[in-house]
């Protein structure tokens, strides 16, 4: 017994000692198992030898030349674009409705509201994906486009929702109360003082908006019928049936899109928003 | 000149009447607000969920013959009742995974970072990339003669050719949902008042009494969120599988993706969702029993009374 204390003490003397080491060595770890594969897809883009030559013996640009004349795969990115565009500016309207509405009124119904704009994350992509096939394609029969654009916003209004609402909660309030002292309505409030102090939440939740439709697969590949692939269903494709060296340098524009938005988005707003609960 | 303003304040006067007339109705004001998002909601994504549950009854297109057979054909199936049974298993070590993963993470930036911020851009970047593009990358890695078996080759040691195995379909998961499981961790230990932890320490604990005592109880709730967001997903999926896991890692997703995509079968494919949505509900009811906060701005919404 006393042997077993000692031992315990002399752990956590050795876990206090170290502790700090530790935690470097946890988040370097982490980071490398993150961007490694990233690093791989960026620098396989490079490679002459194509996909399955790793490491690659001379570096060219040839699979961009490829990527660039090839119509199919730009074709996809304009199709992608033509959805997402619309998706975008229909998400952050209403999740900027959403978050007035939870963070100004009381009404019957509220908790639902703001159950109904988060569950779209919780329930498992395949069966959202499979209701809206079931009721978009077979019940109401909507056009393909419409589908997959209504699909889109569905999948996106949590997040806007998400990064969106906390900024309306830490906006300051009395600046409206001052606006409504000086007589301006509610509506006038909004334009002239609300809605120019949220702005950059609302561009920051649209960028996010935009990337995860401009990535969107699941729903997309459900709901689509035959029409053109968007980027994700293209490399979707091109992955399962014949892989070519162009797949890398689609990964590295994803990559690019990614990271450009959302470095936008964080500077217009602050990471750990990102994280409110 | 003088028309054109006496237009505009005609429209001046229109939109002052609108809105007084708005004023004056509270609750009409707030079905302007909230009705539409609510509207697109629960047209687009409630009622679907219920469109799948009624089609989960018939036997081949909507309106035809109610059945149980989509139902009692999954249940006494062996093969699928396996496929189930496998995926929970996946689902399950991913979860215990990212658990240890991702709270020693967000523990080692919250306790003993000061680049916090970079720390975690680096952490979420990654998450905004296609699901997809990742899977790819990890083909590339894991493959026979990939990158992980040239490295290995590098150092004299055995090629390994993970991909097509369950330790693949493991890797993938915990590469996707990592950084997202990390932002509930990470909220609810920025969250923990450090006194206490001080206070656990000067009353004699050591660091790891102080942790199982302290500071895990009291971030629980993130904890348990974070989990629901690993396990649920994963639960659901088929493009990991079915781009790592080759033909032994069969998970429920894929047999749905199967149903839409070259079975077209669409009432079983229902009645599969409906299964997989069966299995979430009750998870979130038990999470929300131990107190994992999903919708949780309700604590922090503070809409005016």
């Amino acid at each position: 017994m006393s042997a077993l204390s000692s031992l315990s003490a002399a752990v956590e003397r050795t876990v206090h000692t170290h502790a700090a080491r530790m935690a470097t060595a946890v988040i370097a770890l982490v980071i490398a198992f993150l961007w490694i594969p990233i690093a791989v897809l960026v620098f396989m883009s490079f490679a002459a030898g194509g996909v399955l030559s790793f490491p690659p013996e001379q570096l060219t640009l040839e699979w961009y030349r490829v990527f660039l004349t090839n119509d199919a795969a730009i074709d996809a990115i304009v199709t992608t674009i033509t959805i997402s565009v619309p998706a975008t500016i229909i998400t952050v309207t209403l999740s900027t409705m959403i978050a007035y509405a939870i963070d100004r009124y009381v009404f019957p119904g509220r908790d639902w509201l703001q159950m109904l704009a988060t569950l779209p994350i919780i329930v498992p992509l395949v069966v959202t994906g499979v209701a809206m096939v079931l009721f978009f394609n077979g019940t109401l029969g909507l056009p393909e486009y419409v589908s997959v654009v209504v699909a889109h916003v569905i999948r996106t209004i949590p997040f806007a929702t998400l990064v969106i609402l906390p900024t309306f909660l830490t906006f300051d309030r009395r600046l409206e109360e001052a606006s409504k002292d000086l007589g301006a309505d509610e509506l006038r409030t909004f334009w002239q003082v609300t809605l120019p102090n949220i702005f950059p939440g609302i561009v920051a939740g649209g960028l996010l908006a935009f990337t995860l439709s401009f990535n969107e697969f699941v729903y997309t590949y459900f709901v689509k019928g035959s029409g053109d692939p968007t980027l994700p269903v293209y490399i979707w494709n091109q992955i399962r049936y014949n892989v070519t060296p162009e797949v890398n340098v689609i990964s590295v524009v994803f990559l690019v899109v990614a990271v450009t938005m959302v470095l936008v988005a964080v500077s217009l707003t602050r990471v750990d928003l990102l994280t409110r609960q | 000149m003088a028309g054109r303003s006496d237009a505009g304040s005609a429209i001046g006067d229109r939109i002052d009447a609108i809105t007084a007339y708005f004023r004056s109705r509270p609750r009409l004001r707030t079905l302007v607000v909230a009705g539409p998002p609510y509207a697109v909601l629960v047209l687009f994504f409630a009622i679907p969920l219920l469109v799948m549950l009624v089609v989960s009854f018939q036997t081949s297109e909507i309106g035809g013959p109610w059945t149980l057979s989509n139902y009692t054909n999954f249940l006494t199936s062996e093969t699928y009742l396996t496929v189930v049974w496998q995926t929970l298993v996946i689902s399950l070590q991913v979860t215990a995974i990212i658990a240890v993963v991702g709270y020693a993470l967000a523990y080692s930036i919250v306790r003993f970072s000061r680049r916090t911020t970079l720390l975690l851009l680096l952490v979420i970047l990654p998450f905004w990339t296609s699901y997809i593009i990742r899977m790819y990358a990890w083909i590339n890695i894991l493959q026979s003669d990939g990158v992980l078996d040239s490295t290995l080759n590098l150092f004299g040691l055995p090629a390994v050719g993970l991909l097509y195995s369950q330790p693949a379909v493991l890797i993938g998961f915990t590469y996707v949902w990592l950084p997202l499981a990390i932002l509930p961790f990470y909220a609810s230990l920025t969250n923990l008042d450090p006194d206490l932890i001080e206070a656990s320490k000067d009353l004699g604990a050591g660091p790891i009494r102080t942790f199982t005592s302290v500071t895990l109880p009291m971030t629980k709730n993130g904890v348990i969120t974070g989990l629901i967001l690993t396990f649920i997903p994963t639960f659901g999926s088929f493009i990991t599988p079915r781009l790592l896991g080759g033909t032994n890692n069969i998970m429920i997703g894929m047999v749905i993706e199967n149903q839409f995509k070259s079975a077209f079968n669409w009432p079983f494919g229902a009645a599969i969702g409906m299964v997989i949505s069966v299995v979430v509900v009750a998870l979130l009811i038990l999470a929300t029993r131990f107190g994992g906060g999903l919708f949780g701005q309700r604590s922090q919404g503070g809409a005016e009374a």
